[in-house]
This record gives structure tokens, sequence and C-alpha cells, in this order.
């Protein structure tokens, strides 16, 4: 079980070889399936994530949530889907055809090219990058042009609003979250994410950065758009943010993408925080991705619980809470942490 | 601050253990209220069409319609216009033969709008209610008749017994 996924990759690199393949053939397709397979649980995920999601608004409002369509419900999501591509995909007349249509396109791209560095679990690393963590960043911050494009595509003064507020909390709020990260940076002393994993063999790095995880929890939570920080698709003040004009397979591609978000947000979170695949209090019969997933997951019931709790915030609070606490705790962090850490190699313990 | 979140994340976690209260609905039903006003009913054979139902209905839903008969009103009619119902039972406390009733059954959408008017009365029931009167009415008649004929019997009778 351990290493079910790692062998059945090592037994398809054999296979390929025996055939007669070249090496850079064999690595090719290897690298193609393990993206598909990626993309796969991608789809998987973000359609379990709505169910879940309705499970758990459901109960934390003694309510049951889906249960008519498939055994409990499972299969919810999926008539969804199955609806919403048989919907009419709405061009508005005014709308700027091309962009508008990229929007949908495009929005997936990201969370795909982000999950290529995501470690699943024991030497389960599409592509073991050394610059991971910082490409994690940089390419996750991408959607963020691609829902402001969406949004202004729309030619619809809601969408514009949406699109503009996206740009304003995403800019705001990955301030804090990167500031939050480097100090975990400054402890392992590398941007690989599978070290940054293995640096965590003996303590997670929550006990040893609870700050940094509260601030990277609160920054990611803005960064996913959701409640509290779901300003930019409150359904109360601007219909449905960017994504109003959007109507079919258009919207649920937004909607799925933000899912995807939501895992990714997570899957970076337990890596840098939670242990990433290490099993706690020595529970190693379980297979590290089995642990993984289940961080993961259980990170995401976190960011749930939260969007079923919290009300939303004022676009002025969100801006001050952002600047005014989150950027200077963050950077307090990063100044105790540095000392912290002088101080540890200096007594050299 | 923190302490109000902290708290309000406590009181959704011990919701979400709570027992539900859902309630199945086509399948599982909570009971109904005695004095719930539902579909209504209509008993023909009770109905001795007299007109209270339609005057005690503030909204005119009821549509009664008669037939004389051999000196018998018969119902020929009953058309109760549901939409504009408002379910106040003064027609059912009106009826002084208990031919009205509110029934329990509150699932009353139809797909079309003509669906949504009962006509409760149904042509053979007025026929088989005529053919009553008439049968009725008959035997009376036939009764009376014998009854004359034995008068008339009798009469002769009593002459002759005076004539002797």
């Amino acid at each position: 079980m351990e290493n079910l996924f790692v062998n059945m990759a090592s037994g398809m690199r054999s296979l390929l070889a025996s055939a007669g393949l070249p090496d850079a053939a064999t690595n090719f397709v290897l690298m193609f399936l393990k993206l598909g397979a990626i993309l796969v649980y991608i789809l998987i995920s973000a359609l379990w994530l709505v169910y879940m999601e309705r499970k758990v608004s459901a109960y934390m409002q003694c309510r049951i949530g889906p249960n008519r369509v498939g055994p409990l419900g499972l299969l919810q999501t999926t008539a969804d889907i199955g609806k919403l591509i048989s919907k009419e995909f709405i061009i508005p007349r005014c709308a700027d055809k091309k962009l508008f249509l990229l929007g949908p396109i495009l929005i997936f791209m990201p969370p795909l090219a982000v999950f290529a560095v995501a470690p699943f679990g024991k030497d389960m690393v599409a592509i073991d990058m050394n610059i991971g963590v910082y490409y994690f960043l940089a390419v996750a911050s991408l959607s963020t042009v691609i829902v402001w494009m969406a949004g202004w595509a729309s030619n619809n003064k809601y969408s514009l609003i949406g699109g503009m507020r996206v740009v304003a909390q995403m800019v705001s709020y990955e301030m804090p979250l990167i500031l939050s990260i480097v100090g975990v940076i400054i402890l392992t002393g590398t941007l690989n994410m599978s070290e940054i994993i293995r640096a965590q063999e003996d303590v997670w790095f929550i006990f040893l950065q609870p700050l940094g995880f509260l601030i990277y929890l609160i920054a990611g939570v803005a960064e996913t758009n959701r409640a509290p920080f779901d300003l930019v698709e409150g359904e109360s003040e601007i219909i449905c943010g960017p994504f109003t004009e959007y109507s079919g397979m258009g919207f649920a591609m937004f909607f799925l993408a933000e899912y995807a978000n939501v895992v990714l947000v997570s899957v970076m979170a337990v890596t840098l925080f939670f242990g990433g695949w290490h099993a706690p209090l020595g529970l190693t019969f379980i297979p590290s991705w089995i642990w993984f997933l289940l961080k993961v997951y259980g990170m995401i019931f976190l960011f749930m619980w939260f969007r079923w709790t919290y009300p939303r915030i004022r676009v002025d609070q969100l801006m001050e809470f952002g600047w005014k606490v989150l950027v200077p705790l963050s950077i307090a962090n990063i100044f105790v942490t540095g000392i912290g850490k002088y101080l540890y190699q200096t007594i050299r313990w | 601050m923190a302490k109000g979140l902290i708290k309000g994340l406590g009181i959704t976690l011990k919701h979400f253990f709570k027992p539900k209260v859902t309630v199945q609905y086509p399948e599982q039903r909570l009971p109904l209220p005695d004095r719930f006003y539902g579909k209504p009913e209509f008993y023909y054979d009770k109905c001795i069409a007299c007109n209270m139902c339609v005057n005690a209905c503030p909204n005119r839903v009821i549509k009664l319609e008669t037939e004389t008969v051999d000196k018998k009103k018969v119902v020929t009619k009953y058309d109760f216009d549901q939409q504009y119902c408002l379910f106040c039972g003064l027609c059912e406390e009106a009826c002084p033969k208990d031919a009205i009733k509110f029934s329990k059954d509150f699932e009353l959408t139809r797909y079309n709008r003509p669906d949504i008017k009962i006509e409760f009365v149904q042509p053979d029931q007025v026929e088989r209610k005529k053919e009553e009167i008439k049968k009725a009415a008959a035997a009376k008649a036939a009764a009376e008749a014998a009854k004359a004929k034995e008068q008339e019997e009798q009469k002769p009778a009593d002459a002759g017994e005076e004539g002797s």
C-alpha cells in the first residue's frame, strides 16, 4: 500500500523501457501520465468538495443535505455538472467575446500547474522542483489575473466590481501569505517542498511557527475567496462577482476551480505546517499518501467550518485587517524566527 | 475578538453533531393538528341543497345548482373553485347535514389551472338520485293508489251493508 503509486510508476517505466522506447520518450510519457492522474484527482476532488461543502453546511444548520441522488446523495454534484453541461452558454452582446470565453478555459490552469510540485506522499511528487514553494506561490497568484479578466470581459458592473475586489483582496493578502511562509523557509533553509516535509520528521512546524500558521490560515481563506472574506462574490452585494455573466459550463469551471484552489491552499498548509505525509504518533502502518490526504481534507473541513460560522466582513475592514494587522504580524514573525534561529545556531543545543 | 470567533466555531461544531431536524417529506410526515383544513370533501347523499354553504362562503367559492324532480331538489352541480378558497371552514360550519367536510389532505397543487376546480357531483350520481326519487315517488303513488283502491273497495261494501 505504502508504495502503491510509486510501484505503479516504476512498473510503467520498466514496461516502456522494455518496449524499446528511448529514455526521453519514457520520461515524457510518464510525466504525461502523472499530470493526467493529478488532473483526475483535482476534478474528482472538486466534485467531492462541492458535495462535502453542502453536507458540512447542512449539518451545521441542523439539516441533512443532499441525500437523494445516489447513495447518501453522493452523485448530486455529478448530476449538477451534467445539468450545467447541458445548459446554454450565453455570451452577453456587449461582452468582449474572446476574453469572455478565455476566462473559464484558463481558470483551471494555475491550480493544475501548481499541483505538479505538490508532494502527495513519500516520493510521490510529479516534479521535485528545488524552488517548489516559490513556484507554488508564483503560479497560484496567476488566477487573480484570470478572474479579473473574466470580470472585465463580462462588461457588467457587478462583474467589474467583483473583479476589482479580486485584485485588491488577492494582492493585499498575498503579502501576509508569503511573509508567513518565510518563517518556515528560514527554519528549513530550502524552497523544495519535499525537503520541507522531511525537515518536519520530528516536530511539525505548526508547533514552531504557530503565529505563522495562523496568518497563513487567515490569508489562505482570503486567497480562496471564501467567507468571511468572500467579498469577491458576495451574493447579497454583487450577485456572483466576476462570474455573474457566466452560465452553464463556464460557471461550472469557475466553481470547480474555486474548490481546486481550496485544495491547493490546504495542500500548502499541510506541507508547510502539518508535516506533509509524515504519520503522527508513529502510526506508520497507514500509507503516507493516505495521511497526506487525510490532513488535506481536515484542513478543508476547517475552511468550511469557518465559512459556515462567520459573516462576511466589509471591504474597508478587509483592507485594514490585511495591511495593518496581518502584514506587521508576519514581519514580526519573520524577525522573531530569524533571531530564534540565530540564537539556536550560536548556542548549538 | 478572538474569544468571540472561537465561541462561534464552538457553536457551529456543536450543531454539527446535533440530531438533525429534517423531515424527509414525502416519506415522513409530521402529524397534522385535529382542526386542520385541507382539501374539502362533499357527501352527495347527505346534501339537501339548502344553499347554506353557498351563502356562508365569503369568497363565493361554491357553485350549487339544483333541479327539481317531482317537487324534490336534486343537486346537479356542486363546484368548489379551490383557488379562491381561504380554508375558513365557514361552509362546513353552516352545513346542517355535515355534507361538506375538510379533510387533512394538503397536497393540492395541480399542473393546470382548470384542474384546481373540484367538481364534486358526477352525472351518474345525479341520475341515480333522480331514479331514486322517481322510484320513491312511484312507490308512493302506487301505495297511495293501493290505499285509495282499498278505501274504494271498502266504500261499496259499507254502502251494501247500509243498504241491507
